[in-house]
């Protein structure tokens, strides 16, 4: 985690925003654990520094793990740093609070990568099949079909469907997902706006507009691009950036949460 | 293994399951499974798998309790045909004007929908029926 490294030692001498927090932390160590004040400084000292758990957690948004999903588990991760952080030991709270928050979400990201165990071969099969198949889509102008995967990549049709299989055991986000440069979303920008158009025509629209509002942004744009721009998910996923198999995996995820929405939405 | 005989007849498949949503997994990895052993191309296959997922959904919420989904897939050299049914009280065909049928209308090359009404011994008991096809997509192979 060199990285990590490098950004402490840029906040620690700049103006990081937090500066008038600093003395609370050696208040609280002094007073004694059952004291009512004592909860309050800790209440005031994790709101006061909610916007670094904020900050780290946009930092790997765009991954395939709900944007309020990361916000959740680094105010987790920010929660344990003040518990845990000890002012007499000399390093400022940034530089202790970075890395354990850091951590608390690569954890989440791991942890929610593979929803089953999946034997390392199989996701190293995934992989090369989803490179593979960004390359001949490339080549092909279309998506390729498992025998052109197996002839590509000098395996039989039978290894493919089974590194194909593997990819559905994918929870919402994949290991070439975290790999992956986040998507720009300027990039998508653009098409902002249009499922309101596009959708006007369909009778459920009332009852749908809240919830693909309430859709993170890239879970729309895939949507409008695929249902109102009849892009295929492998155009969807060459001009956003990530695999086919991810664009896969979040429109099902799309279309089963617009599904569960509508029909909480009837009277009955 | 390949889906359909090699006389190039085509081969059905059949699966009976419970009409709950937690089976959808069942039914959309048989889909994904035949499109990829009849060598679809891997949009079309997830075409056909999130096709799938949408048909039954829609008819496993129309169902009666205990009902059985009955699904068929009938795979000829560049089609996958795809037929489910379910019992219902109730007789109105999914709406063509909704966005789901906009899903399946996008996903796939032909989707329809009827209602077989079958009101035997007083009790109303109705079949609705959704299809899909799904052709081999055509393109420089």
């Amino acid at each position: 985690m060199t990285n990590t490294q490098s950004s402490q030692t840029g906040n620690r001498n700049s103006d990081t925003g937090y500066e008038h927090l600093a003395p609370m932390f050696a208040e609280m160590a002094k007073l004694q654990q059952d004291d009512p004040r004592r909860g309050e400084i800790r209440n005031e000292l994790v709101t006061g520094h909610l916007p670094l758990a904020e900050h780290i957690a946009a930092r790997f948004s765009n991954r395939g793990v709900p944007r309020e999903d990361l916000v959740q588990v680094a105010t987790l991760g920010l929660i344990n740093a003040v518990d845990r952080f000890q002012p007499d030991r000399g390093t400022d709270f940034l530089s202790f609070a970075v890395p354990t928050v850091m951590g608390e979400v690569r954890r989440h990201f791991r942890d929610a990568s593979w929803s089953m165990h999946v034997p390392r071969r199989l996701k190293e099969l995934n992989l090369a099949i989803n490179s593979a198949s960004a390359e001949l889509s490339q080549r092909l102008g279309r998506a390729p079909t498992p025998s052109e995967l197996a002839k590509h990549l000098n395996l039989s049709q039978e290894q493919v469907y089974e590194g194909l299989e593997a990819g559905n055991a994918y929870h919402s986000m994949s290991l070439d997902e975290a790999l992956s440069p986040s998507a720009d979303s300027d990039s998508l920008g653009e098409t902002l706006g249009e499922p309101d158009q596009a959708l006007a025509g369909v009778e459920d629209y009332e009852s749908l507009r809240p919830l693909i509002e309430r859709l993170p942004e890239r879970e729309r744009q895939i949507l409008t691009l695929r249902f109102f721009r009849h892009m295929t998910q492998t155009q969807i996923a060459e001009r956003i950036g990530i695999s086919q198999m991810h664009v896969s995996r979040l429109l099902a995820r799309t279309l089963e949460t617009l599904r569960q929405g509508m029909l909480g939405d009837e009277p009955d | 293994m390949s889906v359909g005989s090699g006389d190039g007849r085509p081969e059905e498949v059949e699966l009976k399951i419970g009409a709950e949503l937690t089976n959808l997994p069942i039914i959309r990895s048989l889909a994904s499974s035949i499109a990829m052993r009849a060598d679809y191309d891997l949009d079309s296959i997830a075409d056909l798998k999130l096709a799938v997922d949408e048909a039954c959904s829609t008819l496993i919420t129309r169902a009666d309790v205990n009902a059985t989904l009955h699904c068929s897939f009938t795979v000829s050299k560049d089609e996958i045909r795809f037929l489910v049914k379910i019992r219902s009280t109730s007789d109105v065909v999914p709406s063509s004007d909704s966005f789901g049928w906009r899903v399946l209308t996008t996903l796939t090359d032909h989707a329809n929908s009827w209602v077989e009404r079958n009101g035997q011994g007083g009790q109303p008991e109705h079949l609705v029926h959704i299809e899909l096809a799904k052709r081999r997509a055509e393109g420089p192979a």
